[in-house]
């Protein structure tokens, strides 16, 4: 075992693990926030996309312990106030949630993009999102989702 | 990218639809579940923690075809921190499935799959079940493994199940040998048929298997209390779920509940009954909760749920008029080891292979054959993508040999109102003909194109599923509604859709109302979230408890103001005597006179629609030869082609669907994008590879190419609104499968287009392209 803090959404808290665990792992188990999902345990579907010091990783491959001393955020640190983050809504309103599964992972990726491209052109959000599989939406409301945040900023 | 909403064809009437401008073409569409899926709150099966929780792991035949020789589970049994362990030996020696029950909840004796669960475990921690399973000693005896579907045929083939003729069924399913299900579909004189044509033309087709393929894979939580047991499931059908359960460890209903948390996708996959039972089993064994998640690699191998490999032989005889005289087909089937829901496989595939054409003589004969594989079951619109495929490639390669345009083809030969199709069925008002019209004017077809580009365009079809469906609604003394349903809500947004029709039922807004949904324990029956048909069902269903709570508030309001109940109109939140707005009483206040007296409480059901009569005679009528209702669409592709790699690249995608009147735009337009990309990937990327001793080789992710971001393309959806007979509300049919259905065709037309030979595989890999071109 070992013991290191973490700072997930602007709280630390101490941690007692394996080193060999990974961040989702810690993330859902011992932070005990279940929004970001394991979907593949691969780094292939980024439903486990967490921001870490504002870049996106795929939580499931990056040891927990690593993470000590950066800043942790997850879609439950998204919300700056009580309401919706701009992504947020727009992701409701243009219907690009559906099952809601994948939606935590995608808009991690989404808010690291605008954050490094505030005006990203429609091949930018591609690429941005490429990481991150949805198989319910065909993505086409989920770049919606993102244009209409450009525009809302 | 261009949707354009649905306009309702002026022209038609539409019986169907009293207030045309009601549905939800313009209306905005606010998700019930909208705000705990963007901040990460709602709850799947898989964040679900009860104290005292055990974790499960599962032990595999990791084998495709075997013999149990021994069967040791003491070292597991023995391990500090398990708590259960079990095998056949200590669960009801029970068979099951539907259709056929040649299913056990644990391998008895022989294992037929690679996937099949042989021992589970519960443990205190995941490792340590990981740990027991491990330390369970499995010997099995190798038998010859069945790979192949035609093989299965041969009269010298093993048989995957040597004693089916013992396994219960229903007695419409045509059993013999491997052969799990045979259907047949003859119309009118097929030999005649092919006499009189100026053209005979036969086409072959291989489809292999694809997988259902949700983002989250399936968890299962079993807790018991005294002599009843929840589970926490992640099933698309919680009422099948819940029969599973009951029927394999013999429990009443009333003692078993099934909570389905948030579902992350499903697209059939987690239909039917799956591992419910098992964890039930072990929860009750251990005396503690259970839990259950799977890896994506179980996810992958284990479900009775993967899209079956199917092969198929079609002729036709063409007229030099461009008439289509007859067609003749044989389709083979991989239906696996077990027969999941799949009996009903083989007459859905041969409409399919016939399709929506008007052809005057049919004999299509269709197969669904035991293998050694993962079994197949029902993935969004089962067997329909990849017979489609078949068909319409052979759609094209009948126009090419008359010279006939495919367009002008299709539309000469496809039913419209008043035709009859394949199985004798005689259309109502439909929009195939408007499908092929809008969706082809709307793509690139004809245009002037690069060389490596070419426009494939394919027709479609697909049933609605009428069934029985209940819910309850209620206003409580705040006016605040809640919509009790049994439908079951796997992300399509068809449950959240129906807090809309009630909402216009009482003249309260749809965020009036919450919906309690996929749990056993407090909601009527409904089939859940398969066939496309929760809003036509359940739809009906709170429509009728909705219309109660509208009388009744019409009654209180009368009372209230002086007026006849007649007279009354519910809208904007409150009731009004008609021409007197001013005279009026809000629904919050007469729910709190309610709250005093009798409530406003209801249950609604609707009996299930008749299925029409059909002409043909069918060999193992499994029901589906004739459809209520039925669904239509044409895609037009545009693709891509590198000749130096045999990449292809979906350019730009041009949909038109008639699925009936559309109550949710939002939600319709996320089904469609969401099956195309889906028959994208079918088309081209997606696959099933089984080695020679019938095992997955490619069970992940990385392995199996789903379709990305950076891969969609631009899509165009059109709402055809033809006017005919729905089979829900406000004359809507189901739209979730039907998208998924056309999509692979046109990429194929679209493809043989530009290299100039057909890519008679599915998916269309650039090596197989690559190949034919050589």
């Amino acid at each position: 075992m070992t013991s290191y803090e973490l700072n997930v959404n602007g709280t630390t808290y101490p941690i007692d693990a394996e080193p060999s665990r990974n961040l989702l792992s810690v993330i859902r188990d011992q932070v005990g926030l279940t929004g970001t999902k394991e979907g593949c345990d691969d780094c292939e579907c980024g439903a486990c996309m967490v921001l870490l010091d504002g870049q996106p990783v795929n939580s499931c491959s990056y040891l927990a312990a690593q993470a000590a001393e950066r800043e942790v955020t997850t879609i439950e640190g998204i919300m700056t106030t009580e309401e919706l983050a701009p992504i947020q809504q727009n992701m409701l309103d243009a219907g690009g949630v559906q099952c809601g599964f994948c939606t935590p992972g995608m808009i991690m990726s989404a808010t690291a993009l605008l954050a490094r491209t505030p005006d990203p052109s429609e091949e930018e959000i591609k690429i941005g999102l490429s990481g991150n599989l949805c198989r319910c939406t065909g993505y086409a409301k989920i770049f919606d989702a993102i244009k209409e945040t450009v525009v809302s900023l | 990218m261009t949707d354009i909403a649905p306009v309702p064809n002026p022209a038609l009437p539409n019986p169907a639809l009293p207030n045309p401008s009601a549905p939800g073409a313009t209306r905005r569409f606010v998700r019930a579940d909208g705000p705990d899926k963007v901040t990460g709150s709602g709850r799947y099966a898989a964040d679900l923690q009860l104290s005292g929780m055990l974790h499960a792991k599962f032990r595999y035949a990791d084998v495709a075809h075997g013999r149990i020789t021994t069967l040791d589970t003491s070292a597991a049994r023995a391990m500090p921190g398990v708590l259960s362990v079990l095998t056949h030996a200590d669960v009801p020696d029970v068979r099951y499935s539907p259709g056929i029950s040649d299913r056990t909840l644990f391998a008895k004796d022989v294992v037929r799959f690679e996937g099949e669960v042989v021992a589970a475990v519960a443990a205190t921690t995941k490792e340590i079940a990981q740990a027991a399973v491990d330390a369970i000693v499995v010997e099995i005896e190798p038998l010859p493994v069945v790979n192949d579907a035609e093989e299965a045929m041969a009269a010298d083939s093993p048989l995957v199940h040597t004693d089916w003729e013992s396994y219960e069924a229903d007695e419409a399913v045509v059993r013999s040998g491997n052969t799990v299900s045979f259907s047949s579909i003859t119309h009118g004189d097929v030999e005649a048929g092919l006499s009189a044509a100026d053209h005979v033309i036969t086409s072959h087709h291989v489809a292999d298997a694809s997988h259902a393929a949700p983002i989250e894979p399936r968890a299962i939580v079993a807790q018991w209390e005294g002599q009843k047991v929840t589970v926490w499931t992640s099933s698309q059908v919680p009422f099948d779920a819940r029969a599973g359960i009951c029927q394999t460890l013999q429990l009443p209903t009333n003692r078993v509940r099934v909570i389905v948390p948030h579902l992350g996708g499903g697209f059939g996959g987690k239909c039917g009954f799956h591992f419910e039972a098992q964890i039930a089993a072990l929860a009750k064994a251990a005396k503690r909760p259970v839990k259950l998640v799977f890896s994506r690699r179980e996810e992958f191998l284990a479900p009775d749920r993967r899209r079956e490999g199917m092969t198929v032989e079609i002729t036709s005889g063409v007229k030099n008029d461009g008439s289509i005289t007859a067609r003749k087909a044989r389709i083979v089937i991989d239906s696996g080891a077990y027969a999941s829901d799949a009996a009903f496989f083989p007459q859905l595939a041969a409409m399919h292979v016939g399709g929506p054409y008007k052809v005057p003589n049919v004999e299509i004969e269709a197969h669904l054959m035991y293998t050694n594989h993962q079994p197949s079951g029902s993935v969004r619109a089962p067997t329909a993508p990849q017979a489609c495929w078949a068909l319409e490639a052979h759609t094209d390669q009948l126009a090419d040999t008359l010279g006939i345009d495919p367009v002008q083809f299709r539309l000469q030969n496809c039913v419209t109102e008043g035709d009859t199709g394949i199985a004798g069925q005689v259309y109502g008002a439909i929009g195939l003909k408007e499908c092929i019209e809008k969706a082809v004017a709307a793509s690139d077809y004809g245009a002037e194109l690069p060389d490596d580009e070419a426009v494939g365009v394919a027709v479609s079809w697909w049933p609605s599923f009428p069934g029985p469906s209940g819910a309850h609604v209620k206003i409580d003394d705040d006016g605040a509604g809640q919509i009790i349903t049994g439908a079951q809500e796997c992300g399509t947004g068809a449950v959240m859709t129906l807090r809309q029709l009630a909402a216009d039922e009482v003249g309260l807004q749809p965020e009036d109302f919450e919906i309690i949904y996929q749990d056993t324990g407090v909601a009527p029956y409904d089939t859940g979230a398969t066939g496309s048909q929760t809003l036509i069902n359940n739809g009906r269903a709170v429509v009728r408890a909705a219309r109660q709570i509208a009388d009744e508030l019409r009654k209180l309001a009368a009372d209230h103001l002086e007026a006849a109940p007649g007279d009354i109109v519910l809208a904007d939140g409150s009731a009004h005597v008609a021409g007197t707005p001013t005279k009026n009483v809000s629904i919050p206040e007469l729910a709190g006179i309610a709250a005093g007296g009798e409530l406003l409480a209801a249950h609604g059901s609707a009996p299930p629609l008749d299925y029409p009569t059909v002409a043909a005679t069918c060999v193992g009528e499994q029901g589906v030869a004739g459809w209520v209702a039925p669904q239509f669409a044409c895609h037009a592709v545009r693709v891509k082609v590198d000749a130096e790699t045999g990449v292809a690249r979906v350019m730009e995608i041009s949909t038109a669907h008639d699925s009936g009147t559309i109550l949710n735009l939002t939600g319709a337009l996320g089904q469609v994008h969401g099956g195309v990309l889906m028959g994208i990937g079918q088309a081209l990327t997606e696959v099933t590879r089984y080695s020679d001793e019938g095992l997955q080789m490619n069970a992940g992710m990385l392995e199996y190419k789903l379709q990305t971001a950076a891969d969609a393309p631009p899509i165009t959806t059109q709402f055809v609104e033809p006017g005919g007979e729905g089979a829900g509300p406000e004359g809507a049919k189901g739209l979730a499968e039907a998208p998924n259905v056309p999509t692979a065709a046109a990429i194929h037309n679209a493809i043989t287009k530009v290299i100039g030979t057909p890519v008679n595989k599915l998916p269309m890999t650039a090596e197989r392209i690559w190949e034919v071109q050589q």
